[in-house]
């Protein structure tokens, strides 16, 4: 016998509603953020990997490698609690109370550098994936490695791995959820403290719940156009993008 | 104009130029053959700086290549080059494919660089594929936007890899045409290709490879016509069926 009292109006009493509108307000500042600057630090990293110089090219695979092996939350730790705890006493205490929303700025920079290592292998596929007399070809012509790159070989890359990247920006967008564990007021924060305040805990969930698949079908949507507008004729296009 | 002089590289164990010595006059054409893998292509990446060498040199106008001041790039503009696979940018039109090197590395304007490119693409006759993009081409019409591509730089040498060989017998001419006449106006190429009806009518000079070594040259007629070694002549056998 189900017992539970649902009360949806909740969601849209006075401060509930609100608190649940800034908390999906600080997702999506978040998840765009995000996405920008990992998709920034990626396309550069992953480049750097197969470049020929050989020390760019090692600090780049352990880069990848450091942000990509250790759990996104034990990041989030690392530079939240960690970091500043290696400041001396005065000056951590200014971290946490002076600059205002550490806690959301920390979450961009972990979020962006663990998810620009995921994209920045996606790059460095699409970019093998690339015949290297297509680099011989623009260079041929007397482009500079730099010009190949920005020119040619990249945004090819990209059009190429759009489908893996709209994985990823999915993955940034749900992985947001995380911020709350350093205190962000996210969406997912904000449906528990909603929780907490009514006892309305499934009302709110499935709140979130909606709120992250809306998010996720805009994603895909805003994608599926941008991969159209950069379709190339011959070049291999995902089933369905034109939808 | 080009001097290879006594050049060897070698892919880790593998020696793929062994010792080639060869010297290319302004307004030559030079065909080179050879089996696959007898270092042809790599010989060809070698005179613009694409592949390094281990041992000997090339010079270009009298620029070594050894020399660590020498500038790729500048050098590079002035050596067109032309792939198997074409190599055209697929997310860009024809007309762009042509007119970035131009723009982006010469600062000419686009209207400019524009005009040059219409009239590239008159001469190798596909005016009217400009606006496309290169999958909508057929392979014959791509290797000639490729070649209208590598003249916008306005090169004082081409160098073609196997232009022909991956085209359908019946596009080849066209691209061949194209060829001959680059040739007939006086420019230095240096051409891989087993395309015998070329090389009678346009080279000054035909070399022939394998493994990595240039063991017969000659000049057209009797370079076919009374090959001496036995590898030239099992290789015409096989390239003549
Ligand atoms: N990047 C590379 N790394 C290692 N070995 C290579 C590389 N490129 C070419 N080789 C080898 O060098 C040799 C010469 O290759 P090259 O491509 O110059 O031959 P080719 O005469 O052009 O042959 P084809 O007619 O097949 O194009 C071959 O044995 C090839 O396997
Ligand atoms: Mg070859």
């Amino acid at each position: 016998m189900l017992n539970y009292d649902f009360k949806w109006s909740i969601l849209w009493t006075d401060p509930y509603g609100g608190w649940i509108l800034e908390g999906v307000a600080t997702t999506i500042k978040l998840g765009v953020l995000c996405c920008i600057f990992s998709m920034l630090l990626g396309i550069v990293i992953g480049t750097l990997r197969i470049t020929q110089f050989k020390p760019l090219r090692i600090f780049a695979e352990a880069y990848t490698e450091f942000f990509r092996d250790i759990p996104l939350l034990v990041q989030l730790f690392f530079w939240y609690f960690a970091v500043p705890s290696l400041l001396p006493e005065n000056m951590r205490t200014w971290v946490y109370q002076e600059i205002p929303d550490f806690e959301f700025w920390i979450v961009v920079v972990g979020l962006s550098l663990y998810s620009s290592s995921r994209v920045a292998e996606q790059i460095r596929a699409g970019i093998n994936s690339i015949s290297p007399d297509q680099f011989n070809a623009a260079l041929s012509t007397g482009f500079s490695h730099y010009q190949a790159y920005r020119y040619i070989i990249i945004p090819l890359a990209i059009r190429l791995v759009i489908p893996p990247l709209t994985t990823e920006i999915l993955t940034i967008f749900k992985n947001t959820a995380l911020a709350m564990t350093v205190g962000v007021l996210e969406t997912t924060f904000m449906s528990q403290q909603v929780e907490a305040y009514t006892f309305h805990g499934l009302e709110a969930t499935t709140a979130a719940c909606l709120i992250y698949m809306i998010i996720t079908l805009i994603v895909v949507g805003a994608m599926g156009r941008i991969e159209k507008r950069l379709a190339v004729p011959g070049l291999i296009i995902r089933k369905g993008a034109n939808s | 104009m080009i001097e290879i002089i006594n050049v060897s590289k070698w892919f880790g164990e593998l020696k793929v130029l062994d010792n080639v010595k060869e010297t290319i006059n302004k307004g030559q054409v030079v065909v080179i053959c050879g089996p696959s893998g007898s270092g042809k292509s790599t010989l060809l990446k070698s005179l613009n700086g694409l592949e390094p060498f281990q041992e000997g040199d090339i010079r270009v106008d009298g620029i070594s290549l050894n020399d660590p001041k020498t500038n790729f790039i500048k050098l590079r503009q002035k050596m067109g080059m032309v792939f198997q696979r074409f190599e055209l940018y697929p997310h860009m039109k024809v007309i762009e494919n042509i007119t970035i090197a131009p723009t982006k590395v010469l600062n000419q304007s686009k209207s400019q660089a524009g005009k040059k490119a219409m009239e590239l693409l008159e001469r190798v006759g596909i005016p009217e594929q400009a606006d496309k993009y290169p999958g909508n081409l057929s392979g014959g019409q791509q290797q000639r936007v490729a070649i209208a591509r590598a003249l916008a730089m306005e090169p004082d040498i081409m160098l073609f890899d196997e232009p022909t060989s991956a085209l359908d017998p019946e596009m080849i001419k066209e691209v061949l045409d194209v060829m001959v006449d680059l040739a007939q106006s006086g420019m230095t190429m240096a051409v891989v290709t087993h395309e015998m009806g070329f090389a009678k009518e346009v080279a000054d000079e035909i070399i022939f490879m394998d493994e990595g070594r240039i063991i017969e040259r000659g000049t057209d007629k009797s370079f076919f016509e009374n090959p001496e070694s036995e590898r030239l002549k099992e290789f015409l056998r096989k390239i003549l069926i």
